[in-house]
Parts: structure tokens; sequence; C-alpha cells
């Protein structure tokens, strides 16, 4: 992680560590926007492209609310590290269980 | 050491070389706690997309029964609250004491408001007995009843047997809840797993999923609240200096996890009804 020579790790958080009101608010405006329109899409009969578009929708909120709200955007390269092992482990946990599931041979369920 | 005094010599812990390491370690740390939460929801998700692929049909027909509008409204309760603990965050570093203390609150009243509409939410539920079990299976069988003896009355007075179009519009005399009328109009006059048909066993499979993953999500709701309660009594004991923001972020990144679970369980438990189950 990059360091700034003019800030002694042991001092305070300087400004420029600080979120600034502005970036939280407009995350915030983007945030609540998406899921007003999730919420709107339901009554828009989408058919089969229902569910990707609300899973679409949930990514992009949750990836807006990791970068700027849990400050992934610091670049902790163990903090980046852990997030992408945790989406790692959900890919192999959904594939291996689906794996099964979805290559059973079902008279009639 | 005493607590009241906030030099870097209380809040910087001897294991560590600096603040600034200090502080990756705690948000390390809690990014590790957070790994497994994650972990542990993952399970019911698999669960729950292994059921919805079985049963669309029966998914869609229970969550069109829920109360989506009070999921909307807790979604903007908990998209707010992660607002208010970023800024939280903010007042933290900049040593805002007050700040700090009244964003907090914002938070944990913002979070209460979530809790209490899951709890108005979850008491409706159960008075109209939509909840698995028993009080289900009851509440079902009584519109189909009604069916039952006004099809087999109109035998007896020789009238031809209820059309699919006449179930579908009947009127009942009786007082049901919204969802055993529907319910019953769906699968009278039809073969059980047949097309059309809605499996009540299978409907209570989803409302088993949706009282236990948006049950445990409600649990770690509160563990937050405590957590945030905490903050507050830690600021207001003049424990949070500027040097010891981190206490703030770290719970913040708990929070905010609870948050995006909730943006995904919200769609995939209220929002089937757009034509994604069938």
């Amino acid at each position: 992680m990059a360091h700034d020579p003019h800030h002694n790790p042991g001092d305070p958080p300087t400004l420029h560590d600080v979120d600034t009101v502005s970036s939280v608010v407009t995350v915030y405006a983007v945030v609540l926007a998406l899921a007003v329109v999730n919420i709107l899409l339901t009554f828009a009969a989408l058919g089969p492209m229902a569910l990707p578009v609300q899973l679409g929708i949930g990514a992009v909120q949750a990836c807006l609310v990791a970068w700027y709200w849990m400050h992934m955007r610091r670049g902790d390269t163990a903090v980046t590290l852990s997030a992408f092992t945790t989406l790692f482990f959900m890919f192999i946990f959904f594939v291996l269980v689906l794996a099964d599931v979805l290559t059973r041979w079902r008279a009639a369920i | 050491m005493s607590a009241s005094t906030h030099g870097h010599g209380t809040v910087l812990k001897h294991h560590f070389d600096n603040l600034e390491q200090q502080h990756s370690a705690e948000r390390l740390g809690m990014w590790f706690f957070l790994v497994t939460e994650v972990l542990f929801f993952t399970g019911m998700f698999v669960a729950y997309t292994v059921y919805r692929n079985w049963y669309p049909g029966e998914f869609a027909f229970a969550s069109s029964h829920l109360l989506w509008w009070v999921a909307a409204i807790n979604t903007g309760l908990l998209i707010t609250s992660s607002l208010t603990m970023t800024l939280a965050i903010r007042s933290a570093q900049l040593g805002d004491k007050a700040g700090l203390i009244r964003r907090l609150l914002l938070t944990f009243a913002l979070g209460a408001g979530f809790m209490g509409f899951k709890a108005f939410e979850y008491a409706t539920d159960y008075h109209e007995k939509f909840v698995p079990g028993e009080m289900f299976r009851t509440e079902y069988a009584r519109p189909l009843a009604e069916l039952t003896a006004d099809d087999a009355k109109r035998k007896f007075e020789g009238r031809p047997a209820l059309t699919r179009t006449e179930v579908e519009s009947y009127q009942f005399k009786g007082e049901y809840e919204h969802w055993s009328q529907d319910l019953a109009k769906r699968n009278y006059g039809r073969e059980p797993a047949t097309e059309g048909t809605v499996s009540p066993e299978r409907v209570q499979l989803f409302l088993c999923f949706y009282y236990i993953m948006t049950g445990i999500h409600g649990v770690h709701i509160i563990v937050g609240l405590g957590c945030i309660l905490w903050l507050v009594f830690e600021a207001y004991r003049g424990a949070i200096p500027r040097e010891a923001y981190s206490k703030v972020e770290v719970i913040s990144l708990y929070w905010h996890l609870v948050d995006m679970i909730w943006l995904f369980l919200m769609p995939l438990l209220y929002l089937i009804r757009s034509g994604g189950g069938q």
C-alpha cells in the first residue's frame, strides 16, 4: 500500500483519509435509487430475465457499498484478497452443489 | 494506563509499531470475520437456489403473498442506516464527539426501525396463519371445504359442477386469508402435481426459508444494534478519540455486510412475482 511521505504512520487520520460527505451521500443516492428500480422492475413482468436483473442490481449495490463505504478503495492488499477469496469460495459452493442438482435425472419432482 | 488519557500510549497497543499498522490489523480481523459470515449465509442461499429451481411456481406464489411494501421500507431504512454509519466514521476521524454520538444514535434508530417493521411483518404473517405447519394446513383446508360443499350442493340440485372459470372468480362466503383463497382456487378440481397447481407443502417449504433467512438476518441486526450502542457508550465516555476511529470503522464493516446481505435477500424472497418464478 502506498504511503504519503508527509504522513507519519502513527499520526491521526489526515483529511485525505476521511470520506467527504458528498461522496458518501452520492453513493447513498445511487444505492437507494437502484433499490427503487429493483422493486419497480418487479411489476414489469420481465419473465426469466427478472432474476438475473435483480441479482445484477444487487451485485452493483454490493460493489458500491464495498468499494466506497467499506473502504476497499484504500487498497489494503490483504482486505482485497479476503474479499475476492470470499467470492471464490461462494463460487465453489454454488458450482459444486448446482452441478449435482442440475444434472440429476428427475422423474417427477 | 487510564482510559481517560487518550494519547498514542493508550490507543496504540504495545505489539503494534504504529497506529496505521494497528488499524490495518483491526480492519483485517473484522474482514476475516465477515468472510465467515458471508459463507454462513451462502449455505442458505445455495439451498434456496436449489429449491427455487425445483419449485419455481410455489416460490413465486408464496412470495407474492408476502408484505413486499414492508420489505421496501426496510430496505430504505437499512441503506440509510449504512449512510449514517459511514458518516459516523467521518465524525470519529474528525474528532467530532457530538456528531459521532448523534450519527450512531441515528443508525441505531434506523436499525431499530427495521426490526420494528420486521416484528409487525411477522405478527401479520402469524395472524394470517401464513406460517408452515398445522395452522397453514388448517387454514388452507377451509376455503377448499367451502368449494367442495358448493360443488356437492350443485350436484344435488342437478346443476353442472363448478367450471375452472367459475372457480377462479369464486366469491367465498366465509372469511379466509387471502393466500388460502388463492391457493384453494388454484388447486380445486385439479389433480395434485398437474399443471397450474401449487403444492401447499412446497409453499410451506418457501415459508421455512423465508422465516429462517430473515430471522437469522434479524439476529445479525440485533447484534449490530448492540455493537452500535456499545460505540455510543464508548464515545460518550470519551474513549473514541481521533486516533481510535477504527473502533467505529470495524463495527461499520459488520453493519455494511448485514445491509448487503439484505440487498440480496429482499429481491430473492419478496420480488419473485415478476414472472421469474414461472
